[in-house]
């Protein structure tokens, strides 16, 4: 019953996980670089939804449209400001850039929030449902259906719509899909948008839970990299594994022993799985460059 | 790289004089909290000038420099306030700490690709932090410890003020000309080459691996030492010094100074140190101000301040070096190499399928094939860039089969690229980088560059921008610096596109003499009428078999190899 519920509380924070690191490996995908704002960007999302929930005093569910729209806005600027200027240059500076902005936003959040922990509303309610002596919070059986739609709104929007051909054809080779005609630079923006948006939504959906401060950020950006890193660089159905993987490592080990121990062996785990299996668990996908 | 003895109006001239002005406002005019402030300075330079050597010289991107940096601080704050041990003991273990986990982390991870060593070293500043914030018997927890020594060695108190921040910048000094003087020589220079190049400087027979390695420790080992010193600064360690807000200052004070240069990191720390002193309304959002500083720098100046400094004041030109020729070596006549049922697979795709052929002393031989019959991936496993699945490589008797890049290059393999592309620089540091692991010092290497570029006719391009050069001169340079190698094996993939008829005819007369002095040449070309009078073997490659092998003629009559060509039977 203990690992029942301990599956179930994973799974929640994997979903999470997942948004947080679809949004890295889409904007990998498309740019060639490692966007490093996606930690900050769920931050930022978790604020913006604890800030906007005195204004607005309805459940979570009803804002997670505002934050997305928000956090897509944010995401073109940050595409803008980070990316749009470095793109013909080696993605390092792209790495940079990102860590630039990450760092503003950070510390941007604690000039105006303040440094203290914030809690974001709960999507419907703040109950638990009892199934079969499992006590589930409605919480995370929200969390889970949101991710999971989410998710499969990209994988819908990708695989069958020519906007999503658009976008895949862009991140498969730009300089071919610049000259089939599709508007390259307007598609690497919308990623980042979308990566932006789905990072927001994650940080709306943790923030309730776990709260959220302006550094949560970093811990974020090293569970998203692992995942994209153990589901193969550049795989989007790994990347959504790898997160589950994590978040169930995570409670597992966290439950037996403590979070900075979890923490630990899933470095330790990552460090044996670089020097064993470098490609990643499923393989890697972004073909080196010879 | 600013010279000891500049002249005033270059460069490091600037820079001297900034540095004299910074000595007199310390020894002068600066008031305890500014000679606090220059201290600290002190501190995130020696942090910034190990940066720069793993970051700004090898290009490895460690986001670690922030926990070396902690960890050093952690290990002479625990050692110092806990047991009382004296600077003399406290300051080499925080130096020695972070040196071994470079190596323990770096060791597996360093000759994977860019971004998975960034992200190790990401982990091991989160780990390091949460273990300083939850094993309170040890690091004090949240709270630190407080009580630490200043430095006193032999007797000798340093105490706060004048001295201390004498002592700082005397360390900043000591490791600053330390540093400056690696970068300068056949270290620093390879490091580069890993950094813009990493194919090119394996196949040049650079140890890429363990070159980011040491280039890696280093750092460490500056990290330590900056942290230990910034603990006697302040007196107390806490978990502050193990946050990312560290890791930040030292990458902005790199980038902000100048990528790569010593003088940059110094510059850098002076200045983003007296930022938030400037900007007193900027208050506690002087981290914003860093991320604007950063972005800003990445995107308007990539090179940094010292990049700017130095198109402004352009160096000038080194003095050329005069070309001198190596000792030519005796080279035993016969099979030089030797290639046994060699096999590849991608996928499903059997690029090289049982592939035998040998390639003999002072003969050249000619690879041909249509496109995707496996040539370039011939050349790929014999020059040690892809592994291959089957078969054996035997090189002058022993067996190399499977070997790295860079053991196959100074075992005698060299080889030329079908892009040819060179690092940004000039020419001759380009050749110059094929000579790095065999002359022992730079003007060696240099003249025997010169030598290179010589024989192939382009010791005339030497001061030009590399990266800059049409295709076709880009592919002279490239064999110059194969033929730098003194190599007993020269691969060329493709070395005639592009050229004009002349300029065919004379590639052809220049291998023909390489060939001539003893060298073991293949040669994949498309082209058979430079081709087929130039070889003295013909090898035909088609779906990753040997189709036909033979004299030339023979080879160009084989109806199969018409047929693998046109894609058609002979009628």
């Amino acid at each position: 019953m203990l690992a029942l519920q301990l599956l179930l509380n994973g799974i929640a924070l994997g979903a999470a996980y997942a948004l947080v690191a679809l949004g890295f490996v889409l904007v990998l995908n498309a740019t060639g670089a490692v966007n490093f704002a996606q930690g900050d960007l769920v931050m930022a999302g978790g604020i913006l939804a604890a800030a906007l929930a005195p204004l607005l005093p309805v459940p979570g569910l009803l804002l997670l449209p505002l934050v997305l729209a928000l956090m897509a806005g944010l995401g073109l600027l940050l595409s803008l400001a980070a990316y749009l200027p470095l793109r013909h240059r080696p993605p390092v500076a792209v790495f940079i850039s990102t860590i630039a902005v990450g760092i503003m936003l950070q510390n941007g959040v604690t000039v105006l929030f303040g440094p203290e922990p914030r809690a974001a509303p709960p999507l419907l309610g703040g109950g638990t449902l009892d199934l079969a002596g499992l006590v589930v919070p409605e919480q995370s059986l929200a969390i889970v259906a949101v991710a999971a739609l989410l998710i499969g709104g990209q994988q819908w929007v990708f695989g069958r719509t020519q906007l999503g051909r658009r976008l895949r054809a862009t991140a498969q080779d730009p300089e071919m899909a610049r000259a089939c005609g599709v508007p390259v630079t307007a598609m690497v923006m919308a990623t980042f948008a979308l990566a932006a948006a789905y990072a927001g939504a994650a940080g709306l959906l943790l923030a309730n839970q776990f709260f959220v401060t302006p550094t949560a950020g970093g811990d974020l950006i090293l569970k998203a990299y692992i995942a994209v890193t153990i589901g193969g660089w550049g795989s989007v159905p790994g990347a959504v594994a790898g997160a589950l993987l994590i978040a169930l490592f995570e409670v597992g080990v966290s439950s037996v022993l403590s979070y900075p121990v979890a923490l630990g062996a899933l470095y330790v785990t990552l460090l044996a799985i670089l020097v064993f299996r470098p490609q990643g668990l499923f393989g890697e996908v972004a073909r080196r460059r010879a | 790289m600013p010279r000891l003895l500049p002249h005033v109006s270059s460069p490091g001239g600037v820079l001297a004089v900034a540095g004299a002005a910074l000595l007199a406002y310390a020894a002068l005019y600066a008031s305890p909290y500014e000679l606090r402030v220059l201290t600290v300075a002190g501190v995130y330079a020696l942090a910034a000038i190990g940066f720069q050597i793993v970051f700004g010289l090898a290009g490895a991107l460690s986001l670690a420099q922030g926990a070396f940096f902690g960890i050093g601080a952690y290990v002479t704050g625990i050692l110092g306030s806990r047991y009382g041990l004296p600077f003399p003991v406290t300051f080499p273990l925080s130096l020695l700490l972070p040196f071994v986990l470079a190596v323990l982390v770096g060791l597996p991870v360093l000759r994977l690709e860019s971004h998975y060593f960034a992200l190790a070293t990401l982990g091991i500043a989160q780990v390091v932090l949460l273990l300083a914030v939850n094993l309170p018997d040890l690091t004090g927890g949240a709270n630190g410890l407080a009580g630490v020594p200043g430095i006193a060695a032999f007797g000798v108190e340093v105490p706060r003020g004048r001295p201390l921040a004498a002592a700082v910048w005397a360390a900043v000094a000591a490791g600053g000309l330390l540093a400056w003087w690696m970068a300068r020589g056949r270290w620093g220079r390879a490091l580069t080459l890993v950094r813009d190049d990493p194919l090119a400087a394996a196949t040049l027979g650079l140890d890429v691996g363990r070159l980011r390695l040491a280039a890696f420790t280093v750092s460490a080992l500056y990290g330590g030492a900056a942290g230990a010193l910034a603990v006697h600064t302040q007196r107390v360690v806490s978990p502050e010094v193990l946050e990312f807000p560290v890791m930040v200052s030292v990458l902005t004070i790199a980038i902000v100074g100048g990528r790569g240069r010593v003088a940059g990191a110094i510059l850098g720390a002076v200045l983003l140190l007296h930022l938030p002193e400037w900007f007193r309304f900027l208050e506690q959002s002087y981290l914003v101000v860093y991320g604007a500083a950063l972005l800003l720098a990445i995107v308007v100046a990539p090179y940094g301040l010292t990049g700017v400094l130095e198109r402004l004041l352009p160096p000038p030109a080194a003095v050329p070096v005069p070309p001198r020729a190596w000792a030519e070596r005796e080279r035993p006549a016969g099979t030089v190499l030797c290639v046994e049922g060699l096999s590849k697979a991608f996928g499903g795709v059997r690029a090289v399928d049982g592939v035998t052929l040998s390639l003999e002393a002072g003969r050249v031989t000619g690879l041909i094939g249509p496109n995707g019959s496996g040539k370039t991936t011939l050349i790929n496993l014999v020059s040690g860039l892809e592994r291959p699945d089957g078969g054996r490589v035997v090189l002058n008797g022993r067996e190399v089969t499977g070997w790295r890049a860079d053991r196959l290059a100074r075992a005698g393999i060299a080889r030329t690229f079908q892009t040819a592309s060179l690092p940004a620089g000039t020419v001759l540091d380009a050749v110059t980088a094929a000579r790095l692991d065999r002359d022992g010092s730079i003007a060696a290497a240099q003249a025997h560059a010169g030598h290179a570029l010589e024989r192939v006719g382009a010791l005339h391009l030497g001061p030009r921008d590399g990266a800059a050069l049409p295709a076709a001169l880009r592919r002279r340079v490239e064999l110059a610096r194969a033929l730098a190698r003194e190599p007993a094996v020269l691969l060329l993939d493709e070395p005639a596109a592009g050229l004009t008829d002349d300029e065919k005819a004379d590639l052809a007369a220049r291998i023909a003499a390489v060939a001539a002095g003893g060298v073991a040449v293949l040669v994949v070309e498309h082209d058979m009428d430079f081709l087929l009078p130039l070889v003295d073997r013909v090898v035909c490659l088609d779906g990753g078999r040997v189709l036909a092998q033979g004299a030339p003629a023979a080879v160009a009559a084989d109806p199969a190899v018409i047929a693998a060509y046109l894609g058609d039977a002979p009628s």
